[in-house]
């Protein structure tokens, strides 16, 4: 369904010669329905592969085909309304919430599925929400719910989700991860999950990708992962989290 | 005035640098380069002027607005780096303002169609959109910086261009415009404008300076929503790269 063929982006250096990799040699294929939690320690290019993938940054090298038909073919507009991307910091656009909500139904002409909105919002614990407040008076994890049933709203084929509980308390991060079980089971959307809860991890996602040594290391089942990972960095990484637990 | 009194006026600039000089504000090399340049280009285009008044060639005239219009466009492009080919669409916006300008002005025959008219009118009008062009450019790029977040979002939910950045054009619109709209309201009361000043001490009435500088204030504002308007519409596409990303800029002054 989707498809990262060596795809590749670079640093910014005045030489682009001599610029460094961020990540590359990405060799994947996903499939359609699949949840994948993309993990590893910062600094390693897991934002910036979402970003690439969602188009918000241009890969410097390799390709990127969904259904068969590669980005370029398919043009920035095309390629983002089937592979959708939701930031960390959950931005809210000017207006009140509804006219969050409804965004995506008035950027592509489509009539406003309110009772599906409702629902959302429902799932979510955000049932009683004035919809007619200013978006950016919410809290902090109201407004990431929002952000994510925006995206929702649209259906995507893809979500890719970045770091999108890390500034969430445990309520609202389960309430988030309930909305988007509910919304995998009813609409089969593939999720690229960036995330550094590995609990998480095991509770939403089938698939792992470790990042590590600007490149995806490994590539397994979480239970596989996180009983034996396969390599050096994903050993010393997963023995840094487990340090990191049993450290008040 | 004779040119004797009026290197008088040089007492100004003196009694300015031996401030600079006493402060030590170092100011004195600008202030000298300043002096010079100011008074070379007013009494060389002074000249300029009257040898056109005398002969009344329109093709003088023309050449005198091409050359405002392309100083104009190429001093507020200077704010627009990193955005190619910004002189030609703010050059094409102050054209189109112009012309319009002079449409009205000329067709509804509230100013008589010679240089006398047209040249000091086309300088202020030209000179009151370089800034708005200026100010707008300026502002987009800081806006784009400023609403990353925002634009992306709409990127995100695969907006086209004109959607995502509908907002920051509409701000970047209304803040090039704010000087002229804060100048029309107050001019009288906090200032009183060059050209109604400069008529009143050569001896007009000063009711008569009044009705042309009402007609210069009311032409500042439709050349600055004009110009602002048309730039936007332009220049707005300029922020993204041919994938629709947005375009690293610097945050500059």
């Amino acid at each position: 369904m989707l498809e990262l063929q060596q795809l590749a982006v670079r640093a910014h250096h005045p030489e682009p010669s001599k610029s460094p990799y961020t990540f590359c040699d990405i060799n994947k294929t996903i499939e359609q329905a699949e949840r994948i939690a993309l993990i590893g320690a910062s600094g390693q290019g897991k934002s910036t592969l979402l970003r690439t993938i969602s188009l918000l940054n241009m890969p410097d090298e390799g390709d990127m085909m969904f259904d068969g038909a590669a980005f370029r073919e398919m043009g920035p507009r095309n390629w983002r309304k089937q592979i959708c991307y939701v930031a960390q910091q959950a931005i809210m656009l000017p207006g009140c919430v509804e006219d969050n909500l409804t965004v995506s139904s008035r950027l592509h002409g489509r009539s406003f599925d309110r009772k599906l909105a409702e629902e959302l919002l429902q799932t979510a614990g955000l049932s009683g929400l004035d919809l007619n407040k200013n978006a950016r008076d919410l809290s902090g994890g109201e407004m990431q719910r929002v952000a994510l049933i925006r995206a929702l709203l649209l259906r995507p084929k893809v979500l890719l989700l970045d770091e999108i509980t890390a500034s969430l308390d445990t309520v609202n991060t389960k309430a988030v991860e309930q909305l988007l079980a509910t919304w995998h089971a009813n609409e089969g959307t593939t999720m690229l999950w960036v995330t550094h809860e590995l609990e998480q991890v095991t509770r939403t996602c089938e698939r792992v990708w470790f990042m590590a040594g600007n490149t995806i290391m490994e590539d397994s089942p979480p239970a596989a992962f996180f009983a034996m990972p396969l390599t050096a960095a994903g050993q010393i990484f997963i023995g840094h989290h487990v340090q990191e637990e049993v450290q008040p | 005035m004779t040119m004797i009194s009026l290197s008088f006026t040089l007492l100004f600039i003196l009694a300015t640098m031996i401030i600079s000089f006493w402060q030590k504000l170092g100011l004195e090399k600008e202030i000298a380069i300043g002096t010079i340049r100011s008074a070379l280009q007013l009494l060389f285009i002074g000249y300029v002027l009257q040898y056109i008044f005398q002969t009344n060639n329109i093709w003088f005239l023309l050449v005198i607005i091409t050359i405002m219009i392309a100083v104009a466009s190429w001093n507020a492009a200077k704010r627009g780096k990193g955005m190619r080919g910004i002189i030609w669409r703010i050059a094409f916006s102050i054209t189109a303002m112009e012309i319009v300008m002079m449409a009205v002005l000329l067709g509804l025959h509230l100013i008589q169609p010679t240089p006398q008219y047209i040249i000091p009118l086309s300088g202020m009008t030209v000179g009151s959109a370089m800034i708005v062009a200026g100010l707008f450019v300026n502002q987009l790029k800081r806006e784009v910086i400023s609403s990353k977040g925002e634009i992306e979002a709409l990127l995100s939910l695969g907006a086209t261009a004109g959607q995502a950045l509908h907002e920051v054009r509409k701000r970047a619109v209304k803040f090039s415009m704010i000087p002229t709209i804060d100048g029309m309201k107050t001019v009288g009361l906090v200032q009183l404008p060059g050209m109604m000043t400069g008529m009143i001490v050569a001896g007009a009435e000063p009711v008569e300076a009044v009705r042309y500088q009402i007609l210069i204030v009311f032409s500042f504002t439709g050349s600055a929503a004009i110009t602002s308007i048309l730039l936007s519409a332009l220049c707005y596409k300029l922020v993204f790269t041919e994938f629709l990303q947005l375009k690293t800029f610097n945050e500059s002054r």
